[in-house]
């Protein structure tokens, strides 16, 4: 495991870095209703990486998703993410299939306080620029 | 009082018989058969009630507190004062996460907390029931519609004892015998405020149409070991067509729950 609370990792493709550094940087607060998001993780210590999705476990109460990230020692780094539950993401049209093993990912989001390798994950972007909110409810929202 | 399997089987059989009724119903085909009511599009039954049939969003009301989390919580300037010397209303976390966090152990949130829950909502309106399903955690009130009285000699629950009348175009709804319990979800906002109803709760609900689109639902605490006096805020609801065609989600808390105690660990 890794002490920096930030980490970038970039993609292969040049394409996508130049995308995504177009981005504003922007990672919404995870909207959990019933998770100890406050408990749990740290929202002064945002994290960023990306790796390839080695399991999805679409369930409730909570999503749960895993990342391995290669680090630059050669070790990997094994994630793994949280995010909202399995119905109030399909009705916001993400379905499982949107995150799938073997996909390589960015992921930002919120690391566990305790340090690990747990996070919540906030935001998902995928090689070709598209992005999910993964949390429990969409960061724009006007009410609640 | 002690219920006994005959009675078990009897209410299984019984509800099986609500459903079925519901199904079968003709105010189940509404609203497509609905006639409107004038000019705000009203849907109504067979009998001419208001149909509250469909799928919803959580009660939303503009301005008042906001909470750091999903949900809607109530706006603390709606409370009447607090009674002198009455039950806290206020409890702060102990440290022991089976009363700081009783839902990451997969306990129910309870009435009025699960409705304010950001989950679609769907009502399934009959003659003698409204039955309120709530996706998160899949809770279900059985609200009877016929006139009889509440239920006595039953342990406090979660979600109250419900029944309801007609006033005019307004349904309302009486809920009683009530666990103390989270009220609401402020904590996520402070954890000094866990907002906590006494065991002598009693709420109650008025539901009627804004227009063909949008519920009024105002929602009425009187609580006399803590409040003096019943407060009352109003939320709507909006309706989803597009909800209901994709259905509610099954929600199993137990399922895959990597927060026992709060404690969140992946795999």
């Amino acid at each position: 495991m890794k002490t920096s609370s930030v980490r970038i990792v970039s993609f292969a493709s040049l394409a996508l870095g130049l995308a995504l550094g177009a981005l504003p940087v922007l990672i919404p607060l995870p909207l959990e209703a019933h998770h100890s998001f406050a408990a749990e993780y740290d929202d002064t210590k945002p994290v960023k990486f990306s790796g390839v999705v080695t399991k999805v476990e679409w369930m409730n109460p909570h999503i749960w998703f895993y990342v391995d990230e290669k680090n630059a020692d050669g070790t990997v780094t094994h994630w793994a993410i949280s995010g909202g539950a399995p119905g109030q993401l399909m009705r916001r049209g993400i379905t499982k299939d949107v995150i799938q093993p073997g996909m390589n990912i960015m992921v930002e989001g919120f690391r566990a306080k305790d340090g690990t390798d747990n996070a919540n994950g906030s935001k998902v972007t995928f090689p070709d620029g598209r992005q999910v909110f993964t949390s429990s409810q969409e960061p724009d929202s006007k009410k609640n | 009082m002690t219920i006994t399997s005959a009675d078990w089987i009897g209410r299984r059989l019984a509800f099986g018989a609500l459903l079925a009724g519901l199904v079968l119903s003709p105010a189940r085909l509404l609203p497509q058969n609905a006639k409107a009511s004038g000019a705000k599009g009203m849907p109504r039954t067979a009998d001419g009630k208001p149909d509250f049939s469909g799928v919803y969003e959580w009660p939303k009301s503009d301005g008042g507190d906001r909470c750091k989390c999903s949900a809607t919580v109530f706006d603390h300037k709606k409370f009447a004062p607090f009674k002198p010397g009455g039950m806290p209303f206020f409890e702060p976390p102990t440290g022991d996460p089976r009363h700081d966090e009783p839902r990451e152990f997969c306990m129910p949130a309870g009435f009025p907390s699960g409705m304010l829950s950001a989950n679609a909502v769907q009502f399934v309106q009959g003659k003698n029931y409204l039955v309120i399903v709530h996706e998160f955690q899949r809770m279900t009130r059985i609200i009877p519609l016929d006139g009889r009285p509440h239920r006595t000699e039953i342990e406090p629950t979660y979600f109250g004892d419900p029944v309801g009348h007609w006033e005019g175009d307004t349904l309302v709804v009486e809920s009683t015998n009530f666990k103390r319990w989270g009220l609401d979800d402020y904590y996520y906002t402070d954890r000094n405020q866990y907002r906590m109803h006494s065991d002598a709760l009693r709420t109650v609900e008025h539901i009627r149409w804004l227009d063909g689109k949008t519920l009024s639902y105002q929602l009425t605490i009187d609580d006399p070991k803590v409040f003096t006096a019943p407060w009352t805020q109003d939320f709507t609801m909006a309706l989803h067509p597009d909800w209901d065609a994709s259905g509610l989600y099954e929600y199993v808390c137990e399922e895959n729950n990597r927060c026992p105690g709060g404690k969140c660990k992946g795999e």
